[in-house]
């Protein structure tokens, strides 16, 4: 059975984090609880991906399963095993 | 033709690809690894959301402006300066409604998609292009 989040991580943060990372976090779990487990992991990149508070940093972009999620409260939306959660600085392309 | 890839493609053949006969303007933007001083980049890409997010761009292009004919290609992986890095091709009755669709997408895929820019110098250094979005 699937019971792992799925993390995918790009540019810079793919460098701190690693990319296709298999995180296991309590249920209910939520953005905020899969970010802070990475940031456990690797206190390094804690710095880049929340703030003194344990928020995400306003930069940092989230996807749950490849949608985007933004705005006040983005940490609180829920995330079940098996989900696809992305971590990324803003975005250069073009 | 919307896509990102690591294959090198040929603009002019885009170009006249689309030519269609309610289509009276075609206006194209080329992006260029321009030298810096660098020796070249690699384009990174959040795969599965980057060619869905240009497929929506290209969708809203054709609603607000009217484009008849829409590519967009963007590359990935390592680029040597001169290498081109993203074509836009948009076809539309008029010239006004291409060119506004045009700036459009560029700024569109500059807004939203993921894909990131990490540059190499000649000194062997490097640095990720800070993103504005």
């Amino acid at each position: 059975m699937d019971d792992t989040i799925h993390v995918r991580t790009f540019a810079r943060f793919r460098e701190l984090f690693g990319d296709g990372l298999e995180i296991a976090v309590a249920a209910p779990a939520t953005v905020r609880s899969v970010a802070a487990e990475l940031a456990r992991v690797n206190p390094a990149g804690a710095r880049e991906l929340l703030d003194g508070e344990g928020n995400l940093s306003k930069s940092v972009i989230v996807m749950v399963n490849r949608e985007r999620v933004a705005g006040a409260g983005r940490e609180d939306v829920p995330v079940h095993p098996g989900d696809e959660v992305a971590f990324y600085p803003p975005v250069a392309g073009g | 033709m919307i896509r990102v890839t690591p294959d090198d493609f040929d603009p002019g053949d885009l170009i006249t690809r689309a030519r269609q006969k309610d289509v009276g303007a075609v206006v194209s933007f080329l992006g260029i690894v321009r030298d810096d001083g660098i020796e070249g980049m690699d384009v990174e890409a959040y795969e599965e959301v980057a060619e869905g997010d240009l497929q929506e761009i290209a969708e809203e292009a054709e609603a607000k402006f009217g484009a008849i004919h829409v590519d967009i290609v963007h590359r990935i992986g390592h680029l040597s300066v001169g290498d081109d890095i993203v074509l836009i091709v948009v076809g539309a009755s008029h010239r006004k409604a291409a060119f506004l669709a045009c700036e459009y997408i560029i700024d569109r895929i500059k807004e939203q998609v993921p894909i990131w820019k990490k540059e190499h110098s000649q000194d062997g250094s490097s640095r990720w292009v800070q993103g504005e979005h």
